[in-house]
């Protein structure tokens, strides 16, 4: 049932996990590139005010910390 | 560092023998005959230590590496800090020396992705092959394939990357995340 050519607004949760590879090692390994790449993006653009204010609090850092990486 | 006090020998009239001053040696040298990576590399390491110990915590390694242009897997560095368990993670720290090879571990990696790679990853999602993927299938991509991201981390990364229609284009999105 295609329903994406109209408007994407709606949510559609089950039937979109239903069509996503969950277990696919391939498309995983696919995400988990593309993570890595928005990740970085992010913390980059994260720190680049930062880095124009010398003195203030490194809240990327504080990020960091309340984030676990596991 | 305070220096040692140089043991002064009782008068004597020979020579003043030159009393070997111990090298203070206050700074911590810099890897040697490394790359230019170095630099910057000193400086986001110590922009990272909020202890001022001259080390980092474990998990933040993946962020310095973030911020000096890498892109490393979350896996790949727990593997490159030996698997530590989530506890090691959050308490144990490195000291730069220990740091850096990990960081030329990653920049050498071979396996690391470009624009073609990125694209090719998300046009997998491109259901009608027209360029554009739903900004809501994307989410529950991130959120629930490879290493899960966040639903603040998804908003962060998507806010202004949707059409009216809630749909992306892949290829402006990935050379927008390429261009920081």
């Amino acid at each position: 049932m295609d329903c994406h050519n109209e408007e994407c607004s709606r949510p559609q949760e089950e039937e979109d996990i239903m069509d996503i590879p969950l277990d696919d090692p391939e498309a995983n390994r696919a995400a988990a590139k593309i993570q890595a790449g928005f990740r970085g993006h992010m913390t980059r653009k994260k720190l680049k005010p930062e880095d124009k204010t010398e003195g203030e609090e490194v809240s990327i850092t504080g990020d960091v910390f309340n984030r676990s990486v596991v | 560092m305070a220096p040692k006090k140089d043991a002064k020998a009782p008068a004597k009239k020979a020579e003043p023998a030159p009393a070997p001053a111990p090298a203070p040696a206050p700074e911590p040298a810099p890897a040697p005959a490394a790359p230019a990576v170095d630099l910057s590399a000193i400086k986001a390491f110590g922009l990272f230590d909020r202890v001022g110990d001259n080390k980092v915590a474990y998990n933040q390694i993946a962020d310095i590496m973030r911020a000096l242009g890498q892109n490393p897997t979350n896996k790949e560095v727990t593997k490159l800090l030996g698997n530590p368990s989530a506890d090691d993670m959050a308490s144990k720290r490195v000291e730069f020396e220990g740091f850096l090879p990990m960081l030329q571990a990653i920049i050498n990696s071979p396996n690391k992705a470009g624009f073609e790679d990125y694209v090719e990853g998300l046009r997998v999602f491109d259901k009608e092959g027209n360029g554009t993927v739903m900004g809501a299938e994307l989410r529950i991509v991130l959120s629930t394939l490879g290493e899960k991201m966040t639903e603040a981390e998804i908003d962060a990364l998507m806010t202004g990357q949707e059409d009216e229609n809630g749909c992306v284009n892949y290829e402006a999105f990935v050379k927008h995340i390429m261009s920081v």
